[in-house]
């Protein structure tokens, strides 16, 4: 009976380690989740994953070393905070054992192009991230960003922004999650930001007026007037604008507020 | 004036520009500089009428001294005119670059005094943000028609792209409508880009020391619709220019009726979105499909239909080559599939070398079957109901087609009736 559900503790290796005694075991598995947020049912057998950093590793280099993107499906997975994707890597992980490392391609596979689909999914706004983030320059140089996405991309456009603006000190402050990077010229840390602040920029999408200087004013109504200049009223396409660019963005973008 | 007046100006006379692409250049951010250039290029925003910003586009100047009559800036416009420093421009892109705002600046201009000048003026701006600036982002300089060979070649190594603007498809357009440009002041800069673009490459490949030379390569755009040419021409014109020139692309601008006078459509013309669209289509094909202009159009066929896009025209053309077996087709004969993009095509691929594809996987593999199922088989089987006339199979196609082109042609009807 497929009555077997796997718990983690919500991390990366335990999402890994989970899937692999998963894989290990003989018995039918019905599901594999973080625990936070799961509620047991009352016939199903639950394992509670004691993480082991060691069995998580083993399992990311054998999606390594298989065809295709395997280990980019398993880390964009778990960052896209998808309820579900450990089931669909067990599946994976089976298929690969049963007909080979290029069984990662077979894209008719319900799992594999779960995983595919999520992944693009993650890859995506973190590309989309990286042109809609916008920087408030502080009075002192600093540099800050919020932002709200769907997927936990934070380390992506971070990668990103250490080569472009390595010169620069910056902050990336994913509000949703509440979890802020800050690169000081040199080295990338986790930075805590005062809770108040948060509640601020959260509720009104900018940074509170005292922190504003003159210059990021100006600079902000600049780019409002250029977005407005730019567009051709001929061919106006609304439609088409929010396709590419969804409401959901726009909180932080000076150029679409009123 | 203040240089918040001057940007609403001078973005406004940029906005005819098509480009707005930040691709194909990597340049590094390295030592003290700012910024670096990534290769599949970024979007930052988009404006209302859909299209992608990406780069602070504007003219340097649009006080011109020619007239050509297609122009909103030309000379014999009653405009307001304005004209940045060089300073001013180099500051807002260094500022809109560090909020993120932009991949970096996308610099045209009037011909406001000679070409020689004009040019080395914009090549000033471009040395000011590489060298006192240490600006690494993606810089797109537009060539002036006419400016001398050595100033083209100082833009080629400060420019992540340049382009030139062929305007129109043929040379006697351009001699009625911008009659102070001529075909050689156009062409011989774009040959130059275009022989010096591989000439730079090829050595960068024997030395990783020898310059680079503008390493997004060039582009060109032509208005569409402003003249008589058909779309056989404009398309032959393309394929030309790729494999003559080696461009990168080629940019089609739907002509915007701004001004009234001789030769040109009228005021109350609508820009000609439809058929830009459908000459991005034939564009795409060539580029990625291995298409050849021929096969689209002929002299017997000079004009893409309104309702079909080109593939599917082509495809029900040449109807005696479908259908297609999925599961033994090559990737070129996957590609010709209306309904197959490249994404399916490379997916079908992978696929099949692991296991066989059924009926039922199309859909999953992602080929959009209202579309593919008339020109395929799989496994033996046709999807599709065989009996279909001519005239029905264009009917179901037509059908098929994406929301946004059968929007286009609605609206290209609706305009019509007045």
């Amino acid at each position: 009976m497929d009555t077997t559900i796997y718990l983690h503790d919500g991390s990366f290796e335990g999402l890994l380690h989970a899937v692999a005694a998963a894989v290990k075991s003989k018995e039918g598995v019905k599901g594999i989740y973080a625990e936070n947020g799961y509620s047991r049912q009352i016939f199903d057998r639950h394992i509670r994953i004691q993480t082991d950093g060691q069995q998580a590793l083993r399992l990311f280099d054998y999606l390594k070393k298989l065809k295709g993107s395997a280990a980019r499906y398993a880390l964009n997975g778990y960052l896209s905070d998808d309820r579900d994707v450990g089931i669909h890597l067990y599946w994976l992980v089976r298929e690969c054992l049963a007909r080979g490392p290029q069984a990662t391609e077979l894209y008719t596979h319900d799992s594999i192009r779960y995983l595919d689909k999520l992944s693009q999914k993650v890859g995506k706004e973190a590309h989309r991230l990286t042109g809609l983030i916008r920087f408030r320059i502080l009075e002192d140089g600093l540099q800050y960003a919020p932002f709200e996405s769907d997927c936990n991309v934070i380390s992506y456009c971070a990668r990103h922004f250490r080569k472009r603006l390595k010169n620069r000190q910056w902050i990336l402050h994913d509000i949703r999650r509440n979890y802020a990077l800050y690169w000081d010229c040199s080295s990338l840390q986790e930075i805590a930001i005062e809770d108040d602040f948060t509640k601020h920029v959260r509720q009104y999408g900018e940074l509170p007026d005292a922190r504003i200087s003159h210059d990021e004013q100006l600079y902000q109504a600049l780019w409002k007037s250029f977005h407005a200049a730019i567009d051709n009223k001929d061919r106006k396409n609304i439609e088409l604008q929010r396709r590419l660019m969804p409401r959901r963005y726009w909180k932080y973008l000076s150029e679409m507020r009123d | 004036m203040k240089t918040s007046e001057k940007l609403i100006i001078l973005a406004g006379a940029a906005k005819y520009d098509a480009s707005c692409s930040s691709s194909g250049s990597n340049r590094n951010s390295d030592g003290d500089g700012t910024g670096n250039a990534a290769e599949s290029g970024i979007c930052h925003s988009w404006s209302a009428d859909g299209r992608c910003i990406s780069l602070l586009k504007i003219l340097m100047s649009n006080d011109c001294l020619f007239d050509c009559r297609y122009c909103l800036s030309r000379r014999s416009n009653s405009q307001e005119r304005a004209t940045f420093t060089s300073e001013e421009i180099a500051s807002l892109t260094i500022n809109f670059y560090l909020r993120n705002y932009i991949e970096g600046l996308f610099l045209s201009s009037a011909v406001y005094a000679s070409p020689d000048k004009t040019m080395a003026d914009m090549i000033e701006v471009c040395r000011l943000l590489r060298h006192k600036h240490a600006f690494n982002g993606y810089i797109h300089l537009k060539i002036i028609p006419g400016a001398a060979a050595d100033l083209v070649q100082q833009a080629g190594f400060l420019a992540d792209r340049l382009s030139v603007n062929i305007e129109f498809p043929s040379e006697a357009s351009l001699k009625r409508l911008a009659p102070q440009k001529s075909k050689m002041s156009i062409l011989a800069p774009m040959k130059q880009i275009g022989d010096n673009f591989t000439g730079f490459q090829l050595e960068r490949k024997k030395s990783r020391n020898s310059p680079v030379f503008c390493p997004g390569g060039q582009s060109t755009q032509m208005i569409i619709g402003a003249s008589g040419e058909s779309d056989f021409q404009i398309l032959n014109l393309t394929e030309s220019l790729y494999n003559k020139m080696s461009l990168k692309r080629v940019y089609y601008s739907a002509y915007i009726a701004v001004n009234e006078g001789l030769y040109l459509p009228a005021l109350t013309t609508a820009p000609p979105l439809l058929r830009e669209h459908r000459l991005y289509q034939a564009d795409w094909l060539l580029r990625f499909y291995k298409f050849q202009a021929h096969e689209i159009l002929s002299p017997a066929f000079p004009n893409l239909d309104d309702r079909l896009d080109p593939k599917a025209a082509w495809a029900l053309r040449n109807f005696d080559l479908f259908p297609i077996d999925i599961n033994r087709a090559s990737y070129e004969e996957l590609l010709r599939i209306p309904g197959v993009g490249i994404l399916s095509a490379r997916r079908i691929i992978k696929t099949r070398r692991v296991a066989a594809i059924r009926e039922q996987d199309l859909k999953k593999i992602g080929l959009v079957l209202k579309r593919a199922k008339y020109f395929i088989t799989i496994n033996g089987k046709y999807p599709a109901r065989s009996s279909l006339s001519h005239h029905q199979l264009v009917d179901a196609m037509c059908r098929a087609e994406s929301p946004a082109a059968r929007k286009l042609l609605q609206n290209s009807r609706q305009l019509r009736l007045f």
